[in-house]
């Protein structure tokens, strides 16, 4: 039996961001996801690190506090952010704007104004205000007749090796971290949890591991979770569906309205675009959910209305995650807090287990800094101060000067600068490979600009257990092409560096075509489906 | 004859034999040059890997078999009666590249690891058919590039140990050319292959590393382009054993060579070899478009493929390209013309290895080969199909493919020309 200060239960951005605070605190920590990093909500997020302008009207402290983070953010990890300035483009219901219409844009105006006085925090630039000349002249891909627009600055990143890179930390500072491994039952006594007993998925291994604290970062599985235990965790789970186009169609992210008046976006995003999102109450099996053909529709249909060339591009996977969030009766789903919440379970009968429900991908250091606050009141720990704020993230050590890396190891340069922006500082490391082993200079994938060096070097070094977790380390087999290129031979270096029969490769293999054929299932259309084919011929039907 | 694949090829050369004058005009290579170069007629899917190769189905009977089960299939509409000739035909017009046809399955190793049962097949894949093969089955790679792994290849023909396939081991070889090649695509290494000297040194490389007692090398699927160059024949003098290719993924250097070869074959069999763009809106009241040139035909063959080849395309819902005939899918046993303007997930399975309806829609033809219109009747009595336009059938992943390729080729050519 193994002893803990405190298990975390999932492998998202608030299991892996928590794990990180204990163990930077001093906690001995474990994690259980029984999948791999970033499956669920975190992964299947937008990969926003947004500022919260939402919410400057309900709260102006949450807007601070989300600035203020989202400014952190780019200091632990600065590779894996990027830039999106977002257009809230004016439009009007007939040829002229009407004066309520006007009045309605100034106080756009106004509002993103006040938005202003928080941007310097996250380093975004202040909103402006475009006149129609300058709207076409910046985005000329926008439907006619809009009257001009507000632009103002928000940043993405890299949501799955966000969480890898929490996770990587955490294990620096002691943590244990386990992939593919999932808390099956609850153990207690007395009215606490005492631990957990968990399930190896690839090996059947079985195990108990104690800890005073069990933190259920599990997401939309958090209320199974929770009922291992005797807890209730009440949520409002909603499904999100997006859509990834296959090049930028937009500089800018834009806002758009979907046919029901929701808000929606379209927005580049690395080298393509993403459509998103749905929002809708989903009381069905996280395990088993798909993007559907109406999801679908109605997300091309909304962007359509705002770009009209979106409606003729070619959609190259349909993805999802479900939120979780605050559970209210009533509101619409759009309408729910993004606040988030830590539920304690001692009037369950299980004290010392706790939940964290809600919250956002661009807070989830604040959230995890809230968590480790609490466990460790819960663990009787005198108070610690946190650093996840200033201690960098792996590869965040320091800036990458692409040209004098792609030179230094021979390699193309938007080739290094697709690896510097997945691994940052470390870029030098994965590139040295090609300098001992000239074979790993091959090119998996011109797309993404994957090296066979990326993927050996994360076989080796970021907690790659089956061949689709390369999926979320280096966006292998994602793109248009489904992995008609780099599939093979990425599970043959999987089989080397791993030692796996080559049953087990070709198990693997076909795990990972698998999880690409459901995100593509609800797309097959124009090209994509003629791809689909010559996938098909490749990698077989049933062979 | 529209669309310049196997089967365009086929229903060309079919229609010449006949006494025809023979247009093809094709946009480009389909999906004929991205196959894996040997041509899958019917495997004895029904058969476990342990099944001796002596007790398995010949392509004849599985063919009849697959008839019977699957009413969709090209093969249940235009019968199998004539399949064994028309699988005679495409060797004939290939010499020098297929190997003569006989009614057995032939047992290949395939780029991935897995084994292929293929009714014809490349001069370059003899050697290494499964099914005939004595003594040492050596898998070569090459040491220096990371596309070929030769170990699943070896695993392949271990796993077939229990159906008579004989021992096999594993080795890597020198690359040839030093490490610059490591990063090469599989035409690029192909090309190289072809330099003087180049097939020697990978010979001498091959032999260097060979286990003992190995009575063929299986080596990558990048023995040259044009097969003339003989790569494969002086590699395996140098090597010192008979040497044979695995299938290919893409790009296949196999596929293109077999697409290489039809388009010599048709060229030298007086077919006029147009490229360009076919439009057929007004025929047979006005003359077809081809290549923005009018020009007259008494038939007309759609060998315009699948989605890769253009025949189908679906925006929104399916459609036949060129003429916009309806074009059919089968979901749960049900057939029809309208089932093509479901949504993509009604046409598809969750599971991907399960048959996927969308990726089998197509034309559908009567024994004539002539496509079907709304009405159920045939669109023009001088009209036929042939290859992957037809649906009823997973080209690209049942195995069946070229093999119904050549089948609706050489029926629709005959008809065509007759």
């Amino acid at each position: 039996m193994e002893r803990f200060d405190v298990i975390v239960v999932g492998g998202g951005v608030n299991g892996t961001g928590t794990a990180r605070d204990c163990a930077m605190r001093g906690l001995s920590v474990l994690l259980l996801e029984k999948q791999d990093l970033g499956c669920g909500a975190s992964g299947g997020s937008s990969g926003m690190i947004h500022g919260g302008v939402r919410y400057m009207l309900s709260d102006r402290k949450v807007t601070e506090l989300a600035c203020r983070d989202s400014g952190y953010i780019q200091r632990i990890v600065p590779h894996l952010l990027f830039r999106i300035p977002f257009l809230v483009p004016f439009a009007s219901k007939g040829e002229r704007a009407r004066l309520e219409e006007r009045a309605e844009w100034y106080a756009f105006e106004v509002y993103f104004g006040a938005y202003d006085q928080y941007q310097p925090l996250k380093r975004s630039k202040p909103s402006v205000r475009l006149g129609a000349e300058e709207l076409y002249r910046v985005e000329p891909g926008l439907r006619p007749g809009l009257h001009g627009a507000i632009a103002f600055d928000e940043w993405g990143i890299d949501a799955n090796r966000l969480c890898l890179g929490n996770a990587l930390s955490a294990e620096t500072h002691g943590a244990r971290i386990r992939t593919w491994t999932e808390a099956r039952e609850v153990l207690r006594r007395d009215g606490r949890v005492t631990g957990v007993r968990w399930r190896d998925a690839l090996t059947g291994e079985v195990g108990e591991a104690e800890a005073p604290v069990v933190f259920n970062a599990s997401g939309a599985w958090s209320p199974a979770f929770g009922r291992r235990a005797g807890a209730r965790v009440p949520m409002r789970p909603g499904k999100g569906v997006h859509l990834t186009l296959d090049r930028r169609w937009s500089d800018y992210g834009v806002l758009c309205t979907a046919v029901d008046g929701r808000q929606m976006f379209l927005m580049p995003h690395e080298n393509e675009s993403i459509v998103g999102t749905t929002d809708d109450d989903f009381y069905g099996d996280p395990d088993d959910i798909e993007a559907t053909h109406d999801e679908v529709q109605y997300l091309l249909e909304g962007a359509a209305s705002m770009v009209p060339g979106v409606a003729r591009s070619r959609i190259t996977r349909a993805w999802w995650g479900v939120r979780t969030t605050l559970h209210a009766y009533g509101p619409n789903e759009d309408a729910l807090s993004r606040d988030h919440r830590l539920l304690e379970h001692a009037a369950d009968g299980a004290a010392g287990l706790l939940s964290i429900v809600g919250g956002k991908l661009a807070s989830y250091r604040a959230q995890a800094e809230d968590a480790t606050d609490l466990i460790l009141s819960l663990l009787g720990r005198a108070p610690a101060a946190c650093h996840t704020h200033e201690e960098p993230l792996p590869g965040g050590e320091a800036p990458v000067d692409v040209a004098a890396l792609a030179s230094r190891h021979g390699v193309a340069e938007p080739v290094a600068g697709r690896i510097a922006y997945r691994h940052g500082a470390r870029a030098e490391e994965v590139l040295r490979l090609c300098d001992e082993d000239p074979r790993l200079r091959l090119v998996l994938c011109k797309g993404e600009g994957i090296l066979a060096a990326e993927v050996v070097h994360c076989l080796r070094h970021e907690r790659v257990r089956r061949l689709q977790d390369l999926r979320r380390r280096c966006k292998l087999s994602v793109g248009s092409c489904g992995g008609l290129d780099c599939a093979r031979p990425a599970a043959q270096l999987a089989a080397r560096e791993l030692s796996w029969s080559p049953e087990q490769a070709r198990a693997e293999l076909a795990d990972l075509l698998e999880a690409g054929w459901r995100e593509r299932r609800a797309v097959l259309d124009g090209h994509q489906l003629v791809q689909e084919e010559l996938l098909r011929g490749v990698f077989g039907g049933g062979a | 004859m529209v669309g310049g694949g196997m089967a365009g090829a086929i229903a060309a050369l079919a229609a010449r034999e006949a006494g025809a004058s023979v247009l093809l005009a094709r946009r480009g290579p389909g999906g004929t040059a991205l196959s894996g170069g040997a041509v899958g007629v019917a495997p004895d899917a029904g058969a476990p890997s342990t099944v001796p190769f002596a007790l398995r189905l010949r392509p004849m009977e599985a063919a009849r078999r697959l008839a019977a089960l699957r009413p969709a299939h090209p093969y249940a509409i235009a019968g199998v009666g004539r399949l064994a000739e028309a699988l005679d035909f495409a060797a004939r017009a290939l010499p020098g590249l297929l190997a003569p046809f006989e009614d057995r399955s032939r047992f290949l190793v395939t780029a991935g690891g897995g084994v292929a049962e293929c009714g014809l097949c490349q001069r370059s894949q003899v050697a290494g058919d499964l099914a005939l093969a004595r003594g040492l089955v050596a898998a070569v790679g090459f040491r220096g590039h990371l596309g070929f792994d030769a170990r699943p290849w070896a695993a392949a023909v271990a796993g077939m140990a229990a159906a008579g396939a004989p021992p096999s081991a594993w080795a890597e070889a020198e690359l040839f050319g030093g490490p610059e090649e490591g990063t090469l695509a599989p035409h690029e290494l192909a090309r190289a292959l072809e330099r003087p000297g180049a097939a020697e040194a990978a010979g001498a490389a091959v032999r260097a590393v060979l286990p003992a007692g190995a009575a063929v090398a299986l080596l990558p699927p990048v023995l040259g382009l044009d097969p003339a160059v003989r790569v494969l024949e002086r590699l395996a003098a140098a090597a010192g054993v008979p040497v044979a290719e695995t299938l290919a993924d893409v790009p296949s250097v196999p596929g293109l060579r077999l697409q290489a070869a039809l388009e010599a074959r048709l060229a030298a069999a007086g077919v006029e070899l147009v490229s360009g763009k076919v439009e057929l809106g007004g025929w047979p009241r006005r003359p077809l478009l081809v290549a923005g040139q009018e020009r007259e035909a008494r038939a007309v063959v759609l060998a315009s493929g699948r989605f890769v080849g253009g025949g189908l395309v679906r925006h929104g819902e399916l459609r036949e390209a060129l003429l916009g005939l309806p074009v059919e899918a089968t979901v749960g046993g049900e057939s029809g013309t309208r089932l093509a303007g479901r949504p993509a997930p009604s046409l598809t399975r969750p599971e991907r290895r399960a048959p996927q309806p969308l990726l089998a829609a197509g034309l559908r033809v009567d024994a004539a080969m002539r496509p079907l219109g709304e009405s159920g009747q045939p669109a023009h009595p001088r009209l036929f199909a042939a290859g992957a336009v037809i649906g009823g059938y997973e080209n690209a992943a049942d195995g069946t493919g070229l093999g119904a390729a050549i089948l609706t080729g050489y029926l629709a050519g005959k008809a065509a020309a007759g």
